[in-house]
């Protein structure tokens, strides 16, 4: 031994901790079961190691925990990987001490003098369990915010103190920047280091149990170095295991939004049983599914060592432990064939992961501002339109087409998809497609009213007017049904025209000969008056859209003949706003189809 | 308490049950334990190292030419002039942010000169002495005339002030001052891109 080997053994005695080592026994039991422990540390170092370096990237507040964790996952070389493996290293850590429980119980090595290093098993599951759900949230993504938000809500059923227990909790009578900073404490700082200090308090405990039973009697064996290799050999297994997972990757989703509850939020693996579980009871009984039943379980855990003194005792508790977990496969079985079988859970995962793409090229176009990825969202047309729509306008108008027909309960008003096109203005002018309403039991997704069917100007002036008088107008006029698909052409053209242009004349002239303009029911371009039906200056158009959703009671709109539909925004009067400028024009703009849209990559 | 059991109940035939007495096999069994237990516990180390060392890897942002002032409101004597830019933040986009300044001074009617306001000692912000008539920086008191040129012969400046290229654009009738801004790496004597 060199000089300064020798240096550093005499003031720390290094040499003889590593012979200690070297020549440490355990009476042999199984190699499986005495290498778990191993592969538990092993996990830990894995979360630590993993951990710290996501803790350099990540910043814990409602504006930069999502687009941090963004940043690490998509512009940190290896980021992506580096989460991977620290969610995944946390899942297997939790199979593999549940794991070792049951191995322990199957292997009848809880019993005296055992009893202490089961139970810390059983509280380094608790632990984790905590370790896990409090790291869920810190993505403050849809699916970790509102799983995290029912959660914590079930503390409200524990009579009492629920309510100050969720404070605590979320750090604040709503969730927000203390319920990251609260849970990114617990996650990182006092879960992690309980669970460093029980998992060393268990390795005493081993120890001192494998010393104890030598004592009584039974034949050690070394742990060097076969026992070290098959240790070695079972944490690359389980690296192994996290690697095939991490290669899967771990999603991000998209940032949380707290007026949009995500209805797909669903509970990990290891709380899906529960989940289901807690479906068979009413909302006054959720206490015992949720508290009372785990917490027996729990308990049950912890009396083991007692109950398995006697064989008679064993034999109950492994009949309660696999009992349970095949309680719990079933359960999990049947609530994820359940949502697999469910449209409409499907759907909001779908929607999910669509927001989650869409998030992802708003911020390749646009950068994310300070006010954080959400902002960018709901500035969005695409992703706020049918929002928007569905909440102000479906329960009167349909917008029957595109990828994502909306369609309303009892349609009244036009159907605004393709608004203003060549097709739906010839459908429009057509009086059969006009005043079209079928009855309320014959309403499918094709036999609909489309235009004003269901409004009180299905017998109005221009339904008079194309009964009436649109047959002799087309016999006066020279080539009359070409001239009318002219007309018809250049009214869909004010859609896209430019602000403040000015047709040509003919078109101007083919207003008048149509009477549009003539009859003093419309407005073109200064030909004809406001007052008693539309203007059709830039009709369709961004700025002709936003005007008649803001107010259309409006005389350039519909003036006093308005039907029923609101003023979503009316100029001047900001207390009767329903929707701000903004929204108006994000509704605007979806239903033009005018949104960001990333250039299609090139082959 | 102090029954305990000899032997376990079940066995299971995964490891066999002889008491492991192998000198032939212990090679082997260190060679299982040191390489693939060092392989396991240095993978995740590794993929940490990655993220961490990522920084080395990023650039800064490249130089580009920012209008700053009319030429008519410029002077003989140095005027700071902020500069405002899109900023990023790691994963933030700071838009239109003062992301630094400028001195700026006429040196003839229609030209000017551009120093950056960072001193190439460590990075304070160079002041004008107007009763002086030159730059100081306040931290370590490096002195430096109208042009940037260090004063003392002994400065614990390593270069001169940074000067900028800057050029000029007229747009309806008034000229105006655009200047490359750029940081330059900080400590030493030749001018580096930072």
């Amino acid at each position: 031994m060199n000089s300064w080997m020798a240096w550093l053994n005499e003031r720390t005695g290094i040499a003889a901790w590593w012979q200690a080592c070297r020549q440490r026994t355990a009476p042999l039991r199984c190699r499986t079961l005495a290498s778990w422990p191993s592969v538990i540390l092993f996990l830990f170092f894995l979360e630590a190691v993993t951990g710290l370096v996501l803790w350099m990237y990540y910043s814990p507040s409602a504006q930069t925990a999502w687009e941090s964790v963004y940043y690490l996952q998509y512009e940190v070389l290896g980021g992506g990987l580096l989460r991977a493996l620290h969610y995944h290293g946390g899942q297997v850590l939790l199979a593999v001490l549940g794991i070792y429980v049951l191995h322990m119980l199957f292997r009848w090595a809880y019993r005296a003098p055992r009893e202490v290093v089961f139970w810390l098993a059983v509280l380094l599951v608790l632990v984790t369990l905590g370790v896990l759900l409090t790291g869920d949230l810190l993505a403050w993504s849809q699916r970790g915010y509102w799983s995290t938000n029912v959660r914590t809500n079930f503390l409200l059923l524990i009579p009492g103190i629920g309510e100050p227990l969720r404070r605590l909790a979320i750090g604040g009578p709503e969730m927000g920047h203390l319920t990251l900073t609260r849970f990114f404490a617990l996650h990182a700082g006092l879960l992690s280091a309980v669970f460093a200090g029980l998992l060393w308090l268990h390795a005493k405990a081993l120890r001192r149990a494998d010393a104890a039973e030598e004592a009584a009697g039974r034949p050690g064996y070394p742990l060097w170095p076969v026992q070290t290799a098959v240790n070695a050999l079972a944490c690359a297994v389980a690296l192994g295991v996290v690697l095939v997972l991490a290669a899967t990757g771990v999603e991000l989703g998209s940032p949380r939004d707290p007026i949009d509850a995500y209805a797909a939020a669903r509970p990990d693996w290891y709380f899906i049983g529960v989940y289901q579980f807690a479906n068979y009871f009413p909302g006054s009984l959720k206490i015992i599914p949720i508290f009372v039943v785990p917490g027996a379980i729990v308990l049950l855990y912890l009396a083991m060592p007692f109950i398995g003194r006697t064989l008679a005792g064993h034999v109950f508790n492994l009949l309660a432990a696999f009992g349970l977990l095949a309680a719990a496969a079933v359960l999990s079985w049947i609530a994820l064939a359940h949502d697999r079988d469910n449209a409409a859970h499907q759907a909001s995962l779908r929607a999910e992961a669509e927001t989650a793409q869409r998030v992802r090229q708003l911020i390749q176009a646009k950068g994310i501002p300070p006010t954080g990825a959400l902002a960018l969202l709901w500035d969005d047309p695409k992703t706020q339109g049918p929002k928007l729509f569905k909440q102000h306008c479906a329960s009167c108008h349909d917008y029957n087409g595109g990828p994502a027909p909306i369609l309303s309960e009892k349609p009244s008003a036009p159907d605004l998809y393709g608004l203003a096109s060549v097709p739906w203005l010839t459908g429009f002018l057509d009086r059969k497609q006009l005043t079209f309403n079928p009855p309320a039991e014959e309403l499918s997704p094709t036999n609909r009213p489309k235009y004003f069917g269901n409004t009180k100007f299905r017998d109005g002036k221009m339904a008079a007017f194309l009964r009436d008088d649109l047959p002799e107008v087309l016999k006066d006029i020279d080539d009359g049904p070409a001239q009318f698909k002219k007309l018809i052409e250049a009214l869909a053209a004010e859609a896209s025209a430019k602000p403040g242009h000015k047709p040509p004349e003919d078109v101007l002239a083919l207003f008048e000969d149509f009477t549009c303009t003539s009859s003093g029911c419309h407005h073109f371009h200064g030909q004809g008056q406001l007052g008693t039906a539309p203007d059709l200056t830039g009709y369709g158009s961004r700025e002709w859209l936003i005007g008649i959703i803001s107010d259309p009671a409006h005389k350039r709109f519909y003036g006093a003949r308005n039907d029923r539909m609101p003023s979503y925004a009316p100029a001047g009067q900001p207390d009767q706003h329903i929707l701000t400028p903004r929204q108006v024009e994000m509704l605007a703009d979806w239903l033009r189809g005018q949104w960001y849209e990333p250039a299609a990559v090139a082959e | 308490m102090a029954e305990s059991s000899p032997t376990p109940p079940i066995a299971c035939g995964l490891c066999g049950g002889a008491p492991p007495e192998e000198p032939r096999r212990g090679f082997l069994a260190r060679l299982v334990a040191l390489g693939l237990g060092a392989a396991a516990y240095l993978t995740p180390v590794v993929a940490g190292l990655a993220a961490f060392l990522n920084p080395l890897r990023q650039k800064s942002q490249a130089g580009q030419f920012v209008r700053l002032a009319s030429l008519e409101t410029l002077d003989t004597t140095p005027r700071k002039v902020a500069v405002i830019m899109d900023r990023t933040d790691a994963w933030n986009l700071y838009p239109k942010q003062p992301v630094g300044a400028v001195w700026l001074r006429k040196v003839g009617p229609k030209e000017v000169k551009a120093l950056h306001v960072v001193c190439p000692h460590a990075g304070c912000f160079i002041d004008y002495d107007a009763a002086a008539g030159q730059f100081v920086c306040p931290c370590h008191l490096a002195h430096f005339d109208l042009d940037g040129k260090r004063l003392e012969a002994n400065s614990s400046s390593p270069r001169d002030m940074d000067a900028l290229e800057v050029d000029y654009e007229t747009q309806g009738g008034t000229t105006y001052v655009r200047v490359k801004f750029q940081n330059f790496r900080i400590g030493t004597a030749e001018k580096i891109e930072a």
